[in-house]
C-alpha cells in the first residue's frame, strides 16, 4: 500500500511532536543545561522539519492520498499478512497455555496447506517434522524455554 | 607471530569449522532461494549465534552471508531472478551467456570470482585494519561521535532516493534507541509503564522483524506457486573458466579494491558495490557495446565486488564499532552482547581474537569454490524447493528465534510491530538500511556526545577544539550539505512534467 507523502510525512511529524511532548520532564543533568531529554528534543524537532517538508513535497506533486502500487496483486498480499499476523497473535496467547509443540503443529499444519496446497496429510506430516527440528535445535540445543505444555507428560 | 599461531589454533578447532561448514550450507540455501536475502540468513541466524563463543558466532555469520552472495548468482543465471539484490545487476547478463550456451562460464565466473574478490577483501582488511586501529587509539569521545555521526550520514546518502526519506527513516532508528533506561543520567525513557520496556528494545527482535518478517510479508503472496523448470548446466563446469577470468584479471583487481572500499562506507554494501563496479566496468572497458549482451567483462568484476563489499564492511566495524552495512551491524550487536565492544582496544586487547576472525574470513572465501560449485550441479533441487512449504517454516522460525534471545513473549510483540512498520516503509520507498544503523548508532552518539559535554561543562565548541575531530566534523558538514544538494536536485526533477514518475 502506498500513501501520498503528505500521509508519511505527517506521521513522522507526529512522532517528532510525541517525542517532544513526552521528553518534556525529563530533567537535565545537575548544574547542565544538557540531559536526558536533549536527544529525543533534537531529534523529534528533526523529525518534525522533516516530515513537514515530505508533507510540501507530497501536496505539491499532488499525489493520491492512498493507492495500490506492490507488484502483487492486493488480495494475496492481505491474505499473507493476515496469516503471519494471526499466526503471531495465536502463538504468542496459545503457546502458554498448550505448549509450543501443539501450537507449532497447528499453525504449521494450517499454513502449509494454504500455502503448499497438498492436502491434510502431507502437511501434517511435514508440520510435525518441522516442529520437532525446531525443538531439538531450540529446546535442547539451544536450551531456550520452549513451553512443553499439554505434552509435558509425554516429553519428560 | 605467538598471536598468530594462537589463532589458528582458535580457527582449526572442530567446532568452529563445523560452524564454518554448517552456516555456509545455510548461507548457500537462504542465497540460492530468490526472496531470501543475505541479510535476512543473518538475521535468522544470531539467535542460534547468541548461544555460541564469540569466534564461532562470527564465523557462522561471515560464512553464511559470503556464501549467500555467491549461491543468489545462481538463479540469475538460470532463471533471470537474483537471489539476492547484491546479483541484481548482472542478472541479465549471467542469463544471456547462459542462454548462449556457456552457463557453466557464467556460473563458473561467479563463484570464482566471488572467491577472488573475497580474498582481495580479506587482504586489505587484515592489511589495513590494524594501522587504522592503532591511530584510531588516540580517539576520545569528541571524535567518536564525530565518527557515528558520520556514518549515519553517510548512510543516508548512499542509501539512494529521495534523502528526506532516508533521514526519516534513521531519525525512527535514533527513536527506537532511546526508549528505556538512558545510559547518563539512568532516567527512563519513553517506557510508558511497561516492564518489558526498561531495559529498551532489544537488537535481535528488530532485526528479525525488520529483515525477516518485512520480506516474508512481501514473497509470501506468491508462495506456493510451482517452480519454473530449471536447466542446469552440464558438462565440465570449469571449462574456460580460468582463462577468461585470467584475460580480464584487472577487473577482478578493480572489482576487489573497489568492492572493499564501498563496503567500508557505512551504510553502502554488496549490492551497491556491484552496481557501481558494473557501471565503471563498463565504462573503462574496450567494447562497451558488447554489454548486456552476455559479455563476461562486468560478471567479472561485479562478482568480485560484492563479496569483496563483505570484507570492507568490517574495516570500520571491527576498528571503530561503526557498522558498514546491515550484515556489519549485526555482528556489532552480537559481539557486543558478548562483552566485547568493537573498536581500537580490540586490536590490541584481543590480537589473537581479530587474527583468527581473518582467518576465518579466508576459509569461508576458500570453501566458496567447492561448496558454489556444489549448489550449481544441485541448483535444480535446489530451486524445486516449495515456497509453500519454505515460507511458513521461516515464519516459525522468526518467532521462536525472536523469542530466544530474552525468552520473553514480548519480544515477538516488537518483531511482528516492526515486520510490519517496515512493509510499510519499503513500500513507500523509505530505506531500511539507515534505520537500522541508526538504531545501533544511536546510543553510542548520545553517550558520546554526554560524555563530552558533562568533560568540557557544557561548551559546545568542545567538540572541534581537536585536530582530528575537526577534520571528522568538517567531513560531516560536507556530507549534510551533498545530502542537502542531492535533495533539492532531486526534488528540482521531480517537479518536472513527466519525470515525476521515475523519482517518486
Amino acid at each position: 500500500m502506498r500513501t501520498s507523502d503528505a500521509i508519511s510525512g505527517s506521521m513522522a511529524a507526529a512522532l517528532g511532536a510525541a517525542l517532544i511532548v513526552a521528553s518534556a520532564d525529563l530533567s537535565p543533568l545537575p548544574r547542565q543545561v544538557y540531559g536526558a531529554g536533549t536527544f529525543p528534543k533534537v531529534v523529534g524537532g528533526l523529525l518534525l522539519l522533516m516530515g513537514g517538508l515530505l508533507i510540501l513535497k507530497g501536496l505539491r506533486q499532488r499525489q493520491a492520498l492512498v493507492r495500490w502500487s506492490g507488484k502483487v496483486a492486493g488480495r494475496p498480499f492481505l491474505l499473507a499478512l493476515g496469516a503471519v499476523v494471526a499466526s503471531v497473535i495465536a502463538y504468542v496467547l496459545l503457546t502458554p497455555l498448550l505448549g509450543f509443540p501443539v501450537v507449532a503443529v497447528t499453525l504449521l499444519t494450517l499454513l502449509f496447506l494454504m500455502y503448499h496446497r497438498r492436502g491434510w496429510g502431507r502437511a501434517l506430516l511435514i508440520a510435525v517434522m518441522a516442529t520437532a527440528v525446531i525443538w531439538m535445535l531450540f529446546a535442547q540445543v539451544l536450551h531456550v524455554p520452549l513451553a512443553p505444555g499439554l505434552l509435558e507428560q509425554v516429553l519428560y | 607471530m605467538n598471536e598468530l599461531l594462537q589463532a589458528a589454533s582458535m580457527v582449526l578447532d572442530a567446532e568452529v569449522i563445523l560452524v564454518i561448514i554448517a552456516a555456509s550450507l545455510f548461507g548457500l540455501f537462504m542465497g540460492a532461494i530468490p526472496g531470501l536475502t543475505a541479510t535476512m540468513a543473518t538475521a535468522l541466524l544470531v539467535p542460534v549465534t547468541f548461544f555460541m563463543e564469540p569466534l564461532p558466532a562470527i564465523a557462522a555469520i561471515v560464512s553464511a552471508t559470503a556464501m549467500a552472495i555467491v549461491a543468489g548468482d545462481i538463479p540469475g543465471a538460470l532463471l533471470r531472478m537474483p537471489g539476492t539484490p547484491a546479483s541484481a545487476v548482472y542478472a541479465d547478463e549471467a542469463y544471456l551467456l547462459g542462454k548462449k550456451g556457456k552457463l557453466g562460464l557464467a556460473l563458473g565466473i561467479n563463484v570464482t570470482c566471488s572467491m577472488l574478490g573475497g580474498i582481495i577483501g580479506v587482504a586489505v582488511l587484515a592489511l589495513f585494519a590494524p594501522r587504522i586501529a592503532e591511530f584510531a587509539l588516540q580517539f576520545t569521545s569528541d571524535e567518536y561521535f564525530w565518527l557515528a555521526l558520520l556514518g549515519l550520514s553517510c548512510a543516508i546518502l548512499v542509501a539512494g532516493g529521495d534523502p528526506l526519506k532516508g533521514a526519516i527513516s534513521m531519525l525512527i532508528g535514533l527513536s527506537l534507541a532511546m526508549v528505556g533506561m538512558d545510559s547518563v543520567s539512568g532516567q527512563m525513557r519513553f517506557t510508558m509503564g511497561s516492564y518489558d520496556l526498561l531495559a529498551g528494545i532489544s537488537l535481535l527482535p528488530v532485526l528479525i522483524g525488520l529483515f525477516a518478517i518485512t520480506e516474508l510479508l512481501r514473497s509470501l503472496p506468491g508462495a506456493g506457486q510451482s517452480a519454473a523448470n530449471v536447466e542446469t548446466p552440464k558438462g565440465k563446469l570449469l571449462d574456460g573458466v580460468a582463462g577468461t577470468t585470467w584475460r580480464y584479471k584487472g577487473g577482478v583487481a578493480r572489482g576487489g579494491l573497489l568492492g572493499t572500499m564501498i563496503g567500508a562506507l557505512p551504510g553502502a554494501g554488496a549490492d551497491i558495490a556491484s552496481w557501481i563496479s558494473y557501471a565503471i566496468s563498463r565504462k573503462l572497458s574496450r567494447e562497451p557495446q558488447k554489454y548486456g549482451t552476455g559479455h563476461p567483462e562486468g560478471l567479472v568484476s561485479a562478482s568480485a565486488a560484492n563479496n569483496a563489499a563483505l570484507s570492507g564492511a568490517y574495516i570500520p566495524a571491527l576498528v571503530f564499532g561503526i557498522p558498514g552495512d546491515t550484515v556489519t551491524a549485526i555482528i556489532i550487536g552480537v559481539l557486543t552482547t558478548k562483552g566485547i565492544t568493537p573498536g581500537p582496544d580490540v586490536f590490541t586487547e584481543q590480537g589473537a581474537l581479530v587474527n583468527a576472525i581473518f582467518m576465518v574470513f579466508v576459509l569461508a572465501n576458500l570453501l566458496l569454490l567447492p561448496l558454489g560449485l556444489m549448489a550449481i550441479k544441485g541448483a535444480g533441487r535446489l530451486l524445486a524447493v516449495p515456497t509453500g512449504v519454505l515460507y511458513p517454516l521461516i515464519l516459525m522460525f522468526c518467532i521462536v528465534g525472536a523469542f530466544s534471545a530474552n525468552n520473553s513473549m514480548f519480544d515477538v510483540w516488537i518483531m511482528l510491530g516492526l515486520g510490519l512498520v517496515g512493509v510499510f516503509l519499503m513500500e513507500n520507498d523509505f530505506p531500511l538500511g539507515p534505520l537500522i544503523l541508526a538504531f545501533i548508532l544511536g546510543p553510542i552518539i548520545e553517550s558520546n556526545f554526554m560524555r563530552s559535554i558533562l568533560k568540557s561543562d557544557g561548551d559546545l565548541m568542545a567538540f572541534v577544539d581537536r585536530p582530528i575531530a575537526m577534520v571528522l566534523a568538517g567531513l560531516a558538514i560536507l556530507t549534510w550539505t551533498l545530502i542537502i544538494a542531492n535533495g533539492i536536485w532531486k526534488g528540482r526533477q521531480a517537479g518536472r512534467p513527466g519525470k515525476a514518475k521515475t523519482v517518486a
